[in-house]
C-alpha cells in the first residue's frame, strides 16, 4: 500500500499538528509546556483537574477533547507511542487547581508503564493525584481479566462524565467513584477493512485480504484475531451488537449509550446505515438506546473500519453525559 | 562505562532499520526509529555531561529515555538505567562483580514495574540470560571483556529464541499464535546493547 499524506518531514509530524491545532482552536486550547496541550482559559481553582496521555496519529483522539467540561491538559506521545513520564508529571502540576487531578490512562502497555512510573513519582513528590485505567475492549482480553483488555473509544465517555463531575465541584473521590462506574459499564469491539500506513516509517501496518475483515482490530492496526470474509453491515452489526450486549450483560428496559467510532477511512454514510441495525436488534430486545454519537473521536490514520461501544447508563451518568462541554471535537450545549 | 554506551549506540545506529522490521511483524514498525531517536538523545547527553560521576550519568542516561516519548520503549530502558544508577559505587574502576550487581538492579527495577516473566516474548527474555551470564563470569573471577562477551551471546540467543514464544505483553499479545516465528523486537534491541557494550570495550583495548 502507497502512503499519500499531506505531511513534510516525518520527523515533524507530531509537533506540526499540534501547532496547527492550537492555532486553529485558540479560544479553547493552547500549548504549555513541553508540548502539552492545555485549555485556553484555565479551569476555576478549586476543582479537580482532569489528565490524560496518550500516542499521537489517532487525531482528533486525545487532544481534541481538551476543554470546559472535560480535559484540562493531554500529554501526547510521538506516533502511535506513549509520551514518557516526565511530561506527564508537568501535566499534573498543570492541571492541578488545588482539589487533586484525576489521571486517566487508556490501558496499553506503553501508557499504563509511563501511567506507573509518572504515579510513583508524583506521590514522592506528595502530589494529589488518582489514577483510572479504561479498559472496555471485549477482543483483547476474556472478561475475568479486565486488566488484559485495552482501552478505546471508551475514553470519551469517560472524560465526559469526569470533567462534568469536576465542573460541578465534586471532590477527587466523587469524581473518581463516578468515572469508575462509567468505566465497569462499558464495552467497545472494533472491526477493520483495510490497513493504515505509519505516517513516520510510511509502511502498511497490516495486512488483510481484499474481501477480508478483522473483527478485533489493535487500535494501531496491529492484527487481532477474529479474520472472516466480508460481511453485510446488517450482519456485521448484529454479529458486533449480541457479542457486545452479551458480555456487558445488558437486560430488557435497560438505557444504553452508543458511539460509532470511524477509524479514519469509513464514511458516515456507512455508519448510519450500521446503527440503523444496531436500533433494531436493541429494540427486538426491548433496550433502549438513549443517546448516540457517530464519528470521528479516535481514528488510526486512514484504516477503514470502526468501533462499536454500548455503555448502560443510569440517571446520574445520563446528567453528566448531557452536561455542557466546549472542545474543539464534541461541544453540549 | 562511557565507552560502553558509545557502544551501544553505535550498534542501534547501524542496525536500527532491523528493529523496525521485526516490530513491523508484530507491532506498528517504529520500534527502530524510537531506538535511534533515544540513542541519539543518549549521545547528545554523554557529550555535554560529567563523565567522572558515574551514578549521575547513568541516572541521566535513564532520565532521557524516559523522555523518549517511545511507548514502552522509553519507561523500560529509563528504569534499567536508574536502576543501575542506584549501585551505590564509591570505587573509580568497576569489577566484574560490580557490574554485575549493577545490571542485577537494573533489571530489579524493570521486574518492579512489570509482571513479565522469562518466555512472555518481551525484552527481559534477553536480559535476563544476559545478566545471569554476568553473574556467572563474575563468580568465575573473568575479566570484564570476557564477561560482556559472555553477556552479548547470552542476550542473542535470548532474543533467538523469543521466535518461538507467545507474547505475553505487548501489541504482540494480540496476536496470538501470529506471533509465532518472529524475534521480539525489543529483545533484540536489548541484545545489540550487550553487543554494543562488549565492543565499546573492545575498542579500548585496541
Amino acid at each position: 500500500m502507497v502512503m499519500k499524506k499531506f505531511i513534510n518531514n516525518p520527523e515533524n509530524v507530531v509537533s506540526e499538528l499540534l501547532e496547527g491545532y492550537v492555532l486553529a482552536y485558540p479560544n479553547k486550547v493552547k500549548l504549555a509546556g513541553d508540548n502539552l496541550v492545555v485549555r485556553a482559559v484555565p479551569k476555576a481553582w478549586g476543582k479537580v483537574g482532569i489528565v490524560t496521555l496518550g500516542g499521537s496519529g489517532h487525531e482528533p483522539g486525545l487532544s481534541g477533547f481538551v476543554g470546559e467540561g472535560m480535559l484540562d491538559v493531554s500529554v501526547p506521545g510521538e506516533i502511535f507511542a506513549a509520551p514518557g513520564p516526565p511530561r506527564c508529571l508537568e501535566a499534573i502540576k498543570i492541571a492541578d487547581r488545588g482539589a487533586g487531578v484525576l489521571f486517566i490512562v487508556l490501558n496499553h502497555a506503553g501508557d499504563v508503564l509511563t501511567a506507573n512510573l509518572t504515579m510513583q513519582m508524583a506521590q514522592k513528590e506528595g502530589l494529589n493525584v488518582k489514577m483510572i485505567l479504561t479498559h472496555e475492549d471485549i477482543s483483547s482480553g476474556p472478561r475475568e481479566k479486565p486488566e488484559e483488555r485495552r482501552g478505546l473509544v471508551g475514553f470519551l465517555p469517560v472524560y465526559k462524565v469526569s470533567g462534568a463531575a469536576a465542573e460541578q465541584g465534586l471532590t477527587l473521590e466523587e469524581v473518581l467513584k463516578i468515572a469508575d462506574r462509567m468505566e465497569r459499564n462499558m464495552r467497545t469491539l472494533a472491526v477493520a477493512v483495510k490497513t493504515a500506513t505509519h505516517p513516520s516509517t510510511g509502511e502498511a501496518i497490516f495486512t488483510l485480504g481484499d474481501d477480508e475483515m478483522e473483527i478485533g482490530m489493535g487500535q494501531h492496526g496491529e492484527a487481532g484475531t477474529g479474520r472472516m470474509k466480508l460481511k453485510t453491515a446488517n450482519e456485521t452489526a448484529e454479529i458486533m451488537l449480541q457479542q457486545l450486549l452479551e458480555d456487558l450483560e445488558v437486560k430488557e428496559g435497560e438505557e444504553l449509550l452508543v458511539i460509532l467510532n470511524g477509524a479514519g477511512a469509513t464514511t458516515l454514510m456507512e455508519l448510519f446505515i450500521i446503527f440503523r441495525h444496531m436500533y433494531q436488534v436493541a429494540a427486538g430486545k426491548k433496550i433502549k438506546i438513549v443517546k448516540s454519537l457517530i464519528g470521528e473521536y479516535i481514528t488510526t490514520q486512514e484504516q477503514a473500519g470502526f468501533q462499536m461501544f454500548i455503555a448502560r447508563m443510569d440517571r446520574e451518568l445520563l446528567r453528566l453525559w448531557d452536561a455542557p462541554c466546549d472542545t474543539p471535537y464534541l461541544v453540549v450545549r | 562505562m562511557v565507552q560502553m554506551i558509545r557502544g551501544a549506540i553505535d550498534q542501534v545506529k547501524n542496525r536500527h532499520k532491523l528493529l523496525s522490521e521485526l516490530d513491523s511483524a508484530v507491532g506498528d514498525g517504529d520500534h527502530g526509529t524510537t531506538m535511534l531517536r533515544a540513542m541519539k538523545n543518549v549521545e547528545k547527553l554523554i557529550g555535554e555531561i560529567n563523565k567522572d560521576d558515574l551514578k549521575n550519568l547513568l541516572h541521566s542516561v535513564g532520565w532521557t529515555f524516559l523522555g523518549v516519548d517511545g511507548g514502552a520503549t522509553g519507561p523500560l530502558l529509563g528504569v534499567l538505567f536508574m536502576g543501575m544508577s542506584e549501585y551505590f559505587v564509591e570505587k573509580q574502576t568497576l569489577d566484574c562483580k560490580d557490574l554485575a550487581a549493577m545490571f542485577e538492579q537494573g533489571l530489579a527495577a524493570i521486574q518492579k514495574q512489570t509482571k513479565a516473566k522469562k518466555g512472555d516474548k518481551t525484552m527481559l527474555d534477553a536480559l535476563i540470560p544476559a545478566v545471569e551470564a554476568l553473574n556467572r563470569a563474575s563468580s568465575q573471577k573473568k575479566t570484564i571483556l570476557e564477561a560482556l562477551h559472555g553477556a552479548a551471546e547470552a542476550a542473542e540467543t535470548g532474543a533467538i529464541s523469543t521466535k518461538n514464544m507467545k507474547a505475553g505483553f505487548g501489541r504482540a499479545k494480540n496476536l496470538g499464535d501470529r506471533a509465532l516465528g518472529c524475534q521480539d523486537p525489543g529483545a533484540k534491541s536489548i541484545s545489540l546493547i550487550f553487543e554494543g557494550f562488549y565492543q565499546g570495550i573492545q575498542s579500548i583495548g585496541t
